[in-house]
């Protein structure tokens, strides 16, 4: 297990790596930046330029610039500084995390508490009106755009402009331990917006697993010796059906602790990806780069978790 | 980076700039221009109490002597005090403010005497007095390769030995002395002083301790504005070693009262009611607008979206005012063919409908259609023709002119008055509508049009540097630096200041006579002959139509039923030092 | 859900259900057409696709102005666009342009990107696949650790920042991807390809283990024969069912990345540009938020349903 852990572990950081320099050399060439002109302001004389360019290390080769970077990265989890607003970048991001972590942490409830029942009732009641009722609104679910839901949530129950004012509308973001009741008003909608597509899937995946699960033998085996089908489903069918699920759930929470860019912006909740989106639009290289290795960060962990859980659980994968 | 900027970066487009009925009481608006807020400031305004302040946009730069947008100069101005201010109201004649009288200009106009004022304290953790040598670190620090000031080139660039300080070979500018503690004595090689005085107003001026910021500034990015002390009524909310912990990038500016500060008695004018200022940064636009209006305690911090200029102009008047300011216009590459030939441009400028940009905008409310580039308000505006403008022919129909749009481009050797030629590049920004307006007006033209709507911040890379060879650029603006020709012209242009990069003369507009008047014009201190021949210089400019100058701007500013809201006119912002709650 | 596909936050493949490999054709069409909510929306799309090739005819014949025709006379005083009326069947936008035929010509933009990316992403992700899981040893690593190297990054974070990296001067690759549409295909097809190379890769895995692949090794067939002949016939079913699967994520790409501003260019008509620019004023303009939405949501719907039909008459263990 110690062998295969360290495997698992050195190829997540050359993960790492391989996302970093992809993501450097994609915004060192991005034409609109030049990031001296940026802060030298109008009519800059050439030798301001090459000063400032000197200063910020921007007159040294590429992979000069990306060694310096990483080195700082690995050394003192330093991310550099914003070119927008000159702020160390870790600073902003870690700024930003509780946001984004407050969106994730409530939208995984929401979909689980919404997305169990029904993948079950479904599954139950198959073909019956329940089960089509319940797989058609998960597809509709699962095709509407999330910014769009969004917007349709806003126009239709937010307090300030809605036809129904039920609920916070957008730009009400409170940190939890401000007010943690204003906190989750505020992230109500956000919460079930987000949770809206995720809940569908899993309900469809799970009634899907069940299914499949119930045409097991072992699962024929006890309806034939006389266990009722509600005991048969709950004892024996669920767990197996779940499990696939949870190993989605750990890799869609590394997915969306990287930023919710769509949600977050409609919203206007302060959190990671609005931040990396603002700084794309303002091709904010140290930002952009520092938020985009901050994602990988969370999916690579996340898929590692879950890669060492079935390995934990299943001994044959470590020698895989 | 111009400070143009300031006013369009409004990330989620339809940027509306309502009409300045208030100010400018031209007839035009007459009929809708009843009961809209004055932005004045009225007699036993409240004290105490916390103002909200929700923009979109974040500050340029939280340091004082990098700050150059409009939405910043509002926390600037609450929390520093430059040698050098307008009064909300006025913005023909600024008054001193750090400094205890107007500047002194010597009769060849390279010298400039300017005295500061004694009992002005920094904040803490500084806590000392202010003298002259505090102005000169600030002004010299706008040269430091860290710090990297905006303008202090444009307008100080010509201080005796401030290229030296900008190549950091030395960190003493030699230009500036300080015979005592209340003495500044600025030193140009060029009779610039007159037009450099006027400068003065600008933030730069704002002292800064030495002993204090060397640390910061000696840095390869100064981070002084994280770590600033403040002069004015208010500072950004501190820790006790000085941290400016209240800001925090993209997300809000914490104003509380500068411990040091006792107003009248250092001869400050702003009564500064409000205790505290939050302010919220980026908030969705449409959303905040309704806050404000429905809300409490609240004003806008940036632009206003057109709906809400809807909602506000035709059911909530008392809590919406209007401030003019700038200018905008559409660019004409003069280096590049067919935009080299005058009367290719002036075929361009005839055909576009300055009705639907008007419109786009948020209607005759929301600004003017400009007629040249000076705006109402600054000085030389009715020389250059005032409203109507001086009758060019291509200028004359604000919806359009096809036929006249035709006769030009005849002349310039198109028979059937349609363009023929190679494909032209045009750039436009996503948050404005306008662009796609210039677009459809110019494609009528017969142009075959690469057009790319892009962010504000690429925009403007690409149309600050000539190399990237854009055509036009739909979304040219200027903000004035301060009440004079020379701010709003000399910029955008005059020849000498096309550069390979963060060019602010889009056009590339270099015509000897023009440059020539323009450096004539800003030796001029006589304000009157100063505006004429400003005024003189905008007619030349608008006769080459190396830009089509589209409209002048009225701000639109809103706030809650509860504040009452002063208007700091000279930026087109509300003023935080002197808005109270009711 | 991030196992199958590129996470929008949103939206995305209706089911992870394992495909098997083809049965009896007779079946399968008997099968399709007894599901009666996929036929329906399989005609929806070949209407919509009339529509997106025809649409000049379609906004004509109904009366109504060319999608790129601003008119200020349909704007109020104060610039706000109006609603539905005689004129505009479904409102104008802010620069007085109608809504009805920039959704009719939304919809080429829509298919075509999302067709195309798809292709794209097919053909490159069944050859790197088929390569990987044929040969596997170092060239099954080589190009698994790459598809890795991709599936870490946050994904729409990427496609963001390529889409504006290309969107200036001569775009991107040097000049291979122009700005405008064939940057929005190139981004999409870039981070969808990986997918499907997975699902490729993993059925020839199995495939290549069979006794007929065995039989025709025997007989001396080269590596190359057996793949076209053998192993391919053999994954057009998965990958059928896979390609209606990722098309409507793909749309949901496209509009996303026009929604955040990178995607198709103005003034050229995109469903996710129009809900953009509808989006700051979506409590006044109702109509513009809603149509394009509608718009969206009902073409990611029917392929979703399409897909699902199709992966149902394809899956031998789902039983009539």
């Amino acid at each position: 297990m110690a062998g295969y852990v360290a495997r698992r572990l050195l190829w997540v950081v050359a993960l790492l790596l391989a996302v970093s320099a992809i993501t450097f050399l994609i915004f060192y060439t991005l034409p609109s930046a030049d990031p001296a002109a940026i802060r030298a302001g109008r009519q800059p004389t050439p030798e301001l330029l090459a000063q400032i360019r000197q200063n910020l290390g921007l007159d040294e080769p590429v992979y000069v610039q990306y060694w310096r970077y990483m080195k700082g990265v690995v050394l003192h989890f330093d991310l550099g500084f914003s070119y927008a607003s000159d702020a160390p970048v870790r600073d902003q991001i870690l700024d930003r995390l509780p946001a984004t972590i407050s969106l994730t942490a409530g939208a995984v409830v929401v979909w689980l508490a919404l997305a169990l029942p029904v993948g079950l009732i479904s599954a139950l009641r198959r073909r019956r009106w329940q089960d089509r009722l319940a797989m058609g609104a998960a597809l509709v679910a699962i095709s509407a755009p999330v910014y769009w839901l969004g917007l349709v949530a806003l126009y239709l129950f937010s307090k300030d402009l809605g036809r129904f004012p039920i609920f916070e509308g957008a730009n009400t973001y409170r940190p939890l331990t401000d007010d943690p009741a204003a906190w989750a008003a505020s992230l109500l909608m956000p919460w079930f917006v987000l949770a809206a597509s995720f809940a569908a899937f899993y309900a469809r995946l799970l009634r899907a697993n069940l299914l499949e699960v119930m045409s097991e033998d072992y699962i024929r085996t006890a309806r034939a010796k006389g266990v009722p089908e509600r005991r048969v489903v709950l004892g024996h069918g669920l767990r197996p059906a779940i499990t696939p699920l949870v190993t989605i759930l750990g890799l869609d929470i590394g997915i969306l602790l990287g930023g919710a860019i769509l949600v977050e912006s409609v919203f206007n909740v302060p959190g990671i990806g609005r931040l990396a989106y603002d700084a794309i639009r303002q091709a904010d290289l140290p930002m952009i780069q520092g938020t985009v290795l901050f994602g990988a960060f969370f999916i690579v962990v996340a898929n590692l978790l879950v890669d060492l859980a079935y390995a934990w659980v299943d001994p044959r994968v470590r020698t895989a | 980076m111009n400070r143009m900027l300031a006013r369009t970066l409004v990330v989620l487009g339809f940027a509306v700039f309502a009409g300045a009925i208030a100010a400018c009481g031209d007839g035009e608006d007459g009929a809708d221009s009843g009961g809209f807020a004055s932005g004045e400031p009225v007699e036993g305004q409240k004290k105490g109490g916390t103002l909200k302040v929700t923009s979109n946009a974040d500050v340029d730069s939280i340091d004082p002597g990098q700050a150059y947008f409009q939405v910043t100069y509002q926390a600037t101005y609450a929390t520093q005090r430059p040698l050098y201010s307008y009064r909300p109201g006025n913005t023909d004649e600024p008054v001193p403010d750090l400094a205890s009288a107007h500047p002194v200009v010597s009769p060849d106009g390279k010298t400039v005497t300017v005295k500061v004022r004694p009992n002005v304290r920094f904040s803490p953790p500084v806590d000392r007095a202010v003298t002259s040598r505090d102005v000169k670190y600030a002004l010299t620090r706008g040269f430091f390769p860290s710090v990297a000031n905006q303008y202090v080139g444009t307008y100080f660039g010509d201080l005796e030995g401030a290229q030296a300080v900008s190549e950091g070979k030395t960190r003493d500018l030699a230009g500036l002395q300080t015979p005592d503690d209340r003495t500044l004595v600025m030193r140009f090689s060029t009779p610039i002083g007159p037009t450099a005085a006027r400068a003065l107003v600008l933030p730069a001026s704002a002292p800064v301790p030495e002993e204090y910021a060397r640390a910061f500034d000696a840095k390869k990015k100064s981070d002084y504005g994280f770590n600033q002390v403040a002069t004015g009524p208010y500072m950004i909310r501190s820790d006790a070693k000085g941290k400016a912990v209240g800001y925090v990038p993209g997300r809000k500016i914490e104003l509380v009262r500068n411990p040091s500060w006792n107003g009248s008695a250092s001869g400050d004018y702003r009564p500064a009611y409000v205790d505290r200022v939050d302010w919220t940064i980026g908030a969705n636009p449409t959303v905040a607008g309704r806050q404000v209006i429905n809300g409490s305690g609240m004003v806008s911090g940036d632009t206003v979206p057109a709906p809400i200029v809807k909602l506000a102009a035709t059911r909530h008047k008392a809590q919406i005012a209007f401030s003019p300011l700038g200018n905008r216009y559409i660019t004409l590459n003069t280096a590049l063919a067919p935009f080299d030939d005058p009367d290719v441009r002036k075929a361009v400028a005839a055909v576009v409908d300055r009705n639907a940009l008007q419109l786009a905008r948020g209607g005759r409310l929301t600004g003017k259609i400009a007629t040249h580039f000076l705006p109402p308000g600054i000085p030389g505006f009715e020389d250059a023709g005032g409203l109507e403008g001086k009758g060019h022919d291509f200028l004359a129909k604000p919806a359009g002119d096809a036929e006249v749009a035709a006769g030009y481009l005849r002349k310039a050797g198109f028979a059937d008055g349609r363009f023929k030629g190679a494909r032209i590049s045009m750039v436009g920004t996503r948050d404005d509508r306008g662009s796609q307006i210039v677009l459809e007006n110019v494609r009528k033209l017969g142009f075959d049009v690469n057009f790319r709507n892009l962010s504000q911040e690429a925009m403007l890379a690409a149309c600050a540097t000539p190399s990237s060879k854009v055509h036009v650029c739909a979304n040219g603006g200027w903000l004035p630096d301060f009440n004079d020709g020379y701010a709003m012209l000399f910029g955008p242009f005059s020849g000498k200041t096309i550069s390979p990069e963060q060019s602010p003369n889009w056009s590339q507009l270099d015509d000897p006579r023009i440059n020539a008047k323009m450096d004539a014009a800003a030796r001029l201190t006589n304000p009157a002959q100063r505006a004429k021949a400003w005024g003189e210089v905008d007619d030349m400019v608008t006769a080459t139509a190396a830009a089509v100058p589209t409209y002048w701007d009225d701000v639109p500013l809103v706030q809650s039923k509860d504040v009452q809201g002063v208007v700091a006119r000279w930026n087109a912002a509300w003023d935080l030092s002197f808005s109270s709650l009711k | 859900m991030s196992l199958t596909e590129p996470s929008l936050e949103a939206g995305g493949v209706p089911s992870s259900g394992e495909v098997v490999a083809r049965s009896a054709r007779q079946l399968f069409w008997r099968r399709l057409r007894d599901d009666r909510v996929a036929l329906v929306a399989l005609a929806f799309l070949c209407v919509l696709f009339v529509v997106a090739v025809a649409a000049p005819l379609v906004v004509d014949v109904a009366g109504a102005p060319p999608p790129e025709r601003q008119s200020t006379e349909a704007l109020d005083d104060f610039g706000s666009p109006t609603g539905p009326s005689a004129a505009h069947l479904l409102g104008v936008d802010e620069l007085g342009r109608d809504v009805f035929s920039r959704v009719v010509y939304g919809a080429r933009v829509s298919l075509e990107v999302a067709l195309l990316s798809t292709g794209i992403a097919v053909l490159v992700g069944t050859a790197i696949g088929m390569a990987a899981g044929f040969y596997r040893g170092w060239v099954d690593t080589v190009l698994s650790r790459l598809m890795d190297v991709l599936l870490a990054f946050p994904i729409l974070l990427l496609g963001l920042g390529l889409a504006s990296a290309c969107a200036l001067g001569d775009g991107c690759l040097g000049g291979i991807v122009r700005p405008g549409i064939s940057t929005v295909v190139f981004v999409i097809a870039l981070a969808s390809w990986p997918y499907f190379a997975r699902v490729v890769r993993g059925q020839v895995l199995s495939l290549r283990e069979r006794e007929f692949v065995e039989a025709s090794r025997a007989i001396g067939a080269s590596n190359l024969r057996i793949m076209r002949v053998e192993v391919l016939p053999n994954l057009a079913a998965p990958i059928i069912v896979y390609t209606t699967l990722i098309i409507p994520t793909n749309i949901l790409f496209e509009a996303a990345l026009s929604f955040l501003g990178v995607g198709v260019q103005p003034p050229t008509a995109s469903w996710g540009q129009m809900i953009a620019e509808a989006a700051p004023i979506f409590d006044t303009a109702w109509w513009y938020m809603v149509f394009p939405g509608l718009a969206l949501l009902l073409t990611v719907l029917a392929f979703n349903l399409v897909g699902d039909g199709l992966q149902d008459a394809l899956n031998p263990k789902t039983d009539p």
